[in-house]
């Protein structure tokens, strides 16, 4: 379970550009949980994930996951438990190493990185496997460079590099957003299924409203560092777009866009 | 296509080395002429600087004097290191793959790389403006060649200089000498005013750089400490002996300094030592080696015994220094202006 | 001694070098000016080592382990100071001038009658004479390379080539990517060093300015050796084998590097040396705008 407890976050504190993004946040996440963030430009969704990864710091308040407080853990130590796959799919992925290099290294994680060989052969045919579960052809590329691969091929690899180990927390920050409508349709149909097959605790933030309502188990929206929407249960099972669409609006017209 | 862009590459490189390869050796041995015997030689300069320079056209001038002339039964092949150890080496081994006859090494980092190319091989090596032969493994204890390699030395005539600045200013107490800490004859020469400052009366004030930027700096800090300043034939200190002066000459303190050039520049005088004689002589020893009259090992490292004295006498009225009428007629040569180049 | 083998000589000895440059420049992406420090730290070590009758083998082993250290210096300075990469650089090349100084007592220790791994009695009796220099420079790179071929195929390796490439990736794996960029650091630094220790053997001096410019020969070498490995790498009949690596070619770039000094020295003005190697590295440069243009085109008419 993860906990944000009275989380209060400022921006250039003391600086006449001072800005208040939390104040008095509080989120619970049960273990488990598929949860979809949605809301306007400058609501804090991709804070709340740096927070929680520790890519950023807090000012007050406690993140604590089943109990244990890792406020102040560092961001590297923090992600042996967490996967993360972001918006810009260059960001997941070595573009200056094989296919094969990048899986390897990503079926280290957590693991020690002394002078054992870099790739182990035997795993090879296990890699290849799970690469024709994506259905893109990247089963006969292992030693191609990611560099040459599409962003969808990248996001995919993303993906599956970000879960290959035994993690507690799946975090998509806007994951879709950099590719084209069909392979984004791809990625997210890829997500669900290594969600559910690894009984991954997730949290999705999207600009893309029907993600939001067909997959996950809770929908939340943000405005202005605030849960204005929490939506589970059976509630959120027979969520439709136009339920929240107008709420969205609002809260997008406040911002200007 | 790229086949063919890499061929041309290749190509082209190949024949760039093979046309300057030809075209490049202007005089070897061979092409003597009406029987006499043809001699090559490398010279291998470690900076470009005005007492090197000396030193180099000294050289070839006391070749010059025993019956070995350039373009007639000499060749000479010049280059100069820029001042870089690794630069030095590949000149040294560039003129023991030539075959030259001799090499001739100006200042010690050229001297040692010259010696290091030239140990395997049967080349002689002569060196000069090295301050410390035997500090520099160049020479043993003894001053005897630890191999085919002899020279001179432009070891400072310290004593004479300590004696000439006592008798100029008999009320100073304090020397203060800048010099780079990274010249190894500068470091040499520091250990001899050590030993030598206090029979004179001085006591000894240093300040090390390590490029010719914090000379300004250094310099104004040692002023405050010191009646006088005495320059060493240190070449970074040297290069910058303008602002050096230019800062003394505000406070009135005068500067000594160790060769010819540094007094035409402003320095109030010298008991140095002539650059071009220190060539004339390594000249030849290289003559005698080249005929065949000696053998470089078994020549002892030769020492110029008599400094010359070098006044300039604009600088002594600027400072309203008066110079002994004896003195006068001891220098070798006095300046009447200050040189602006 | 011929030319050519002297050229070959130097060039292999600021090959090491450039393999150090090759981790910081090429994988690392930082530009490290410690080398400027670190190569005469290497010769200093080395000097003092020989001048207490030190094994010259051992002597290459410490230096190298000295320059792993400066390295570690310069990536703490960096990673735990928060000080830009150029600027820790600067710090540590500067402040192992004196360093070298103390260590080496002298700005100019001559080696001439010290044991080195060129000359010494246990060489003489495996080969019963004199070897040329060549050979022992040539082993001691060729192993220097396979090592480093090597590690960069382990999974510290791939961490090493991570960093570089993209930072982000290696916190999501969970590793501190201030420690990886730390140990690229130090491990360049120790080839640096060793460079720095087989030279000043070569030469039979250690001289306190030998570091200077050391950097930019061991940059220019790689971005030589890289340049043409690129386009070694599109040739056809090379393009699926992978046992001749980039290392190999850092090697090259130094030994062509080298080879236009030795030109210059040999058919030229002195004076114009400097300007001969600008020229070289502009040319390989300028050569490759040229293979790369023509490559795009080449795709563009595949597709």
């Amino acid at each position: 379970m993860l906990e944000l407890r009275h989380i209060h976050k400022y921006y250039n504190p003391g600086t006449i550009s001072e800005m208040c993004l939390f104040q008095d946040f509080n989120l619970e996440i049960q273990k488990g949980e598929f949860v979809s963030v949605v809301g306007s430009n400058g609501s804090g969704k991709t804070s709340m994930l740096n927070l929680i990864c520790g890519s950023i710091g807090l000012d007050e308040g406690q993140i604590l996951i089943d109990g244990k407080d890792i406020t102040r853990q560092k961001e590297y130590k923090r992600l042996k438990r967490i996967g993360r796959v972001y918006q810009n799919p260059a960001m997941g992925t070595c573009p200056e190493m094989t296919i094969l290099e990048n899986l390897s290294m990503a079926d280290c994680k957590g693991g020690f990185f002394g002078l054992q060989r870099g790739t182990d052969k035997k795993r090879i045919p296990y890699y290849q496997e799970l690469l024709s579960q994506l259905g893109l052809g990247l089963e006969d590329k292992l030693y191609a460079k990611v560099g040459t691969l599409s962003g969808g091929q990248r996001q995919a690899m993303s993906l599956l590099m970000s879960a290959m180990t035994p993690i507690d927390f799946l975090i998509l920050d806007e994951h879709t957003a950099a590719l084209d409508p069909k392979t984004a349709d791809l990625i997210m149909e890829l997500t669900e299924k290594i969600v559910r097959e690894k009984e991954l605790t997730t949290i999705m933030v999207t600009h893309n409203l029907r993600y939001a309502v067909e997959y996950g188990d809770r929908l939340l929206m943000m405005h202005q560092g605030k849960t204005v929407m929490d939506i589970s249960g059976e509630k959120k099972k027979n969520l439709q777009v136009e339920d929240i669409l107008d709420k969205f609006n609002t809260i997008s017209i406040e911002c200007g866009n | 296509m790229k086949k063919r862009v890499l061929a041309v590459i290749l190509g082209a490189m190949m024949t760039t080395a093979g046309l300057t390869g030809c075209g490049g050796d202007t005089g070897s041995s061979e092409s003597a002429s009406e029987g006499q015997e043809m001699y090559t030689i490398g010279i291998s300069q470690f900076a470009e600087h005005g007492s090197l320079d000396n030193c180099r056209e000294g050289f070839i001038q006391g070749l010059e004097e025993e019956g070995l002339v350039e373009g007639e039964n000499l060749v000479i092949k010049v280059n100069n290191a820029d001042s870089d150890t690794a630069t030095a080496a590949q000149i040294a081994d560039t003129f023991v793959a030539d075959k030259v006859d001799l090499i001739c090494a100006i200042a010690t980092p050229s001297a040692q790389a010259a010696y290091n190319s030239a140990r395997n091989s049967e080349i002689p090596v002569v060196y000069t403006a090295v301050t410390n032969p035997e500090e520099a493994q160049l020479a043993d204890d003894e001053g005897m060649p630890v191999g085919a390699v002899t020279g001179t030395s432009d070891q400072l005539p310290v004593q004479a200089q300590l004696e000439m600045i006592r008798e100029l200013l008999p009320e100073a107490k304090t020397i203060g000498i800048l010099y780079t800490t990274s010249e190894a004859n500068s470091a040499y020469s520091i250990s001899q005013y050590e030993k030598y400052a206090e029979e004179y009366g001085f006591t000894l004030e240093t300040a090390g750089v390590t490029n010719t930027s914090e000379v300004s700096l250094a310099a104004a800090s040692l002023l405050d400490k010191v009646d006088c300043l005495t320059n060493l034939t240190d070449n970074t200190v040297v290069s910058a002996l303008p602002t050096v002066l230019d800062q003394a000459n505000e406070k009135n303190i005068p500067v000594f300094g160790s060769e010819i050039e540094q007094v035409k520049l402003g320095c109030l005088a010298a008991e140095g030592l002539d650059y071009v004689n220190l060539g004339v002589e390594t000249g030849k020893m290289a003559a005698q080696i080249l005929k065949g009259e000696a053998q470089a090992e078994d020549m002892e490292y030769e020492l110029l015994t008599d400094s010359s004295l070098y006044i300039n006498q604009a600088v002594a009225e600027n400072l309203g220094i008066t110079i002994p009428d004896e003195m006068r007629e001891n220098a070798e040569e006095t300046f009447t202006e200050i040189s602006q180049e | 001694m011929d030319f050519a083998l002297s050229i070959l000589e130097q060039g292999l000895i600021y090959g090491i070098l450039a393999l150090g440059i090759y981790i910081t420049y090429k994988i690392l992406d930082f530009p490290d000016l410690t080398v400027d420090g670190s190569f005469p730290l290497g010769s200093a070590v080395t000097a003092a080592l020989l001048t207490k009758g030190v094994n010259p083998y051992l002597s290459l082993l410490i230096s190298f382990l000295a320059g792993v250290l400066a390295g570690t210096c310069t990536g703490l300075i960096h990673v735990k100071g928060k000080v830009r990469d150029l600027l820790s650089g600067i710090i540590m090349m500067t402040a192992l001038y004196t360093v070298n100084l103390v260590i080496a007592g002298s700005n100019n220790v001559p080696l001439f009658a010290q044991k080195t791994i060129f000359s010494n009695s246990f060489l003489e009796g495996i080969t019963g004479g004199n070897i040329p220099d060549y050979t022992v420079i040539l082993l001691v790179a060729v192993v220097s390379k396979l090592l480093l071929d090597f590690y960069l195929k382990t999974r510290s390796g791939y961490l090493l080539r991570a960093v570089g490439d993209n930072e982000v990736l290696v916190t999501s794996l969970a590793k501190d990517k201030g420690s990886v960029k730390i140990l690229g650091l130090a491990i360049s630094n120790g080839l640096v060093a060793l460079a720095g220790s087989v030279f000043c053997q070569q030469q039979g001096v250690f001289d306190i300015s030998s570091g200077t410019g050391s950097m930019v020969i061991g940059l220019a070498s790689v971005i030589v050796g890289t340049s043409l490995y690129r386009v070694f790498t599109k040739l056809k009949p090379f393009r699926k084998k992978s046992y001749i690596k980039v290392t190999t070619f850092v090697f090259l770039g130094a030994v062509l590097y080298k080879a236009c000094t030795g030109l210059a020295i040999r058919y030229f003005m002195p004076q114009s040396m400097k300007m001969i190697s600008a020229l070289f590295l502009l040319a390989v440069l300028l050569l490759m705008l040229v293979f790369d243009n023509m490559d795009k085109k080449k795709v563009k008419k595949n597709a």
